[in-house]
């Protein structure tokens, strides 16, 4: 089958199951909104204090319902045995792991354009100018999350405890993901002009380019029984 | 192959560690006694003989894992999968020995213990993927699919420690220069000295410990494997009966 047929079977494949077990995308959001009213119990939200933690409670809460979702991503594949029938398939296995990554960054932004709301409403913030350079933020910070999160997604799921590996291998990965999205997040709410933290959107593109390239080339070995 | 490599290791492994250990000797003698005690920072700066050169060791080690699991990876040589194994626990042994004198000598210099500088990020994520390898190595029942994914771990992490250092040190960054970079030196003479006799003696005690650890993780599965076949095989004569 030609290579891009097979990213677009793969992650056509992974959205009718989710449109018709509906299981991901609402654990994710379910998760993730905990996880919002966990952080309003522990700071007290005043006006001024907020602008200075959201950034960084918004990306703890994606980073985490990221995982979730990820995780879900391949163990869905344990029933009736889909997951062999990856590996034995004669596709090109970066085409299974591109259509895979596909699939979780649609995921992951569904979750993170429902939530954003929630945050706006709940902290009170002051959006509206800054909606298209967030969407990028979110859009390149998501991708990187879930390139590296794809390929040890694929890698965890074939191992013992593979809901703690998860996390243990992707977050220290993703610690420059992380700063970036969280620096440049601050700097859009801020209302700061796009100068101020232009090179942290170029941090994430180098991120995102380097680790897809990479999990690309080294998903053969991930997905091979 | 396998038994070159293991023959080779048993030869040479006896002069390394002695060389190693006697290094390390004239190096403690030489930074603990012979030097001097620094201008600015008096007798603080010895613990930078200990500390350096195990930063240095560490990141040695991190390189030879990333070497060996391409190698690896294109091969497919067992031994080599031990050796990156043994590599990956030393790294992070070294790693961790690195941090804590690291934190020691913050106290005193820059009065804290720890500090969200690149360096120490970095050196800190760099812990946290040696001991990710080294979990990641337990969980796996099947030791070839176990090499695979580990090597497919140690290139992975071994591309992004760049990329963090580079991510924090635009957040924020401390750290006193580089004392040795490709720019020059900038130590005199007498702390010069202990600190290269102290890195060469903690390279060999590295390439020590690594030629036996090798051999372990050799010979521990080669007795797993001796142990499966014995375990078959009474399992079938007990078939048979």
């Amino acid at each position: 089958m030609p290579f891009f047929r097979v990213i677009r079977w793969v992650a056509w494949k992974d959205l009718i199951s989710e449109i018709r077990s509906r299981e991901t995308i609402s654990s994710m959001f379910f998760f993730a909104l905990i996880v919002i009213l966990v952080f309003s119990f522990s700071f007290s939200m005043d006006q001024s204090e907020t602008r200075e933690l959201i950034a960084g409670i918004i990306w703890v809460a994606f980073a985490f319902t990221g995982i979730i979702g990820l995780g879900k991503s391949f163990s869905a594949e344990l029933q009736n045995d889909c997951l062999e029938h990856l590996q034995i398939s004669p596709a090109s296995k970066g085409a299974i792991y591109l259509g895979k990554l596909a699939a979780n960054l649609l995921f992951m932004l569904i979750v993170e354009i429902i939530l954003f709301p929630m945050f706006v409403i709940f902290f009170n913030l002051d959006v509206v100018e800054q909606l298209p350079v967030l969407l990028l933020i979110f859009a390149l910070a998501t991708l990187g999350l879930s390139t590296v999160g794809t390929l040890f997604s694929a890698m965890t799921v074939q191992i013992r405890a593979r809901e703690v590996m998860l996390p243990i291998l992707l977050l220290p990965l993703a610690v420059p993901v992380m700063i970036a999205a969280v620096e440049a997040t601050r700097g859009a709410l801020n209302g700061s002009p796009i100068a101020m933290y232009g090179n942290w959107l170029q941090l994430l593109a180098v991120f995102d380019v380097v680790f897809t390239v990479m999990s690309f080339w080294v998903f053969e070995w991930i997905l091979d029984s | 192959m396998i038994n070159a490599m293991i023959k080779w290791m048993q030869r040479y492994e006896g002069w390394v560690g002695a060389g190693g250990a006697l290094c390390l000797l004239a190096g403690l003698y030489l930074s603990l006694v012979a030097s001097p005690p620094d201008y600015y920072q008096g007798e603080v700066v010895r613990i930078m003989y200990i500390h350096v050169p195990l930063v240095q060791t560490a990141m040695l080690a991190y390189s030879v894992l990333f070497a060996g699991s391409l190698w690896y990876l294109w091969k497919r040589d067992p031994i080599v999968d031990n050796l990156c194994h043994a590599a990956a626990g030393i790294s992070a042994f070294l790693t961790a020995a690195g941090l804590i004198t690291g934190s020691i000598w913050a106290k005193p210099t820059w009065n804290t213990w720890w500090t969200w500088d690149a360096r120490l990020v970095s050196f800190a994520v760099m812990f946290l993927i040696l001991v990710g390898y080294l979990m990641l190595r337990t969980f796996v029942d099947d030791p070839e699919r176990e090499a695979r994914y580990a090597a497919v771990l140690a290139i992975v992490g071994f591309v992004d420690l760049p990329i963090v250092h580079f991510s924090v040190e635009w957040w924020r960054t401390l750290h006193q220069p580089l004392s040795i970079s490709m720019r020059g030196v900038a130590l005199s003479g007498e702390m010069l000295r202990p600190l290269i006799v102290m890195s060469i003696g903690f390279s060999a005690l590295f390439v020590y410990l690594l030629m036996v650890r090798t051999q372990m993780l050799y010979l521990t599965r080669l007795l797993h494997a001796k142990k499966g076949r014995l375990l078959s095989h009474a399992h079938l004569s007990d078939l048979d009966t």
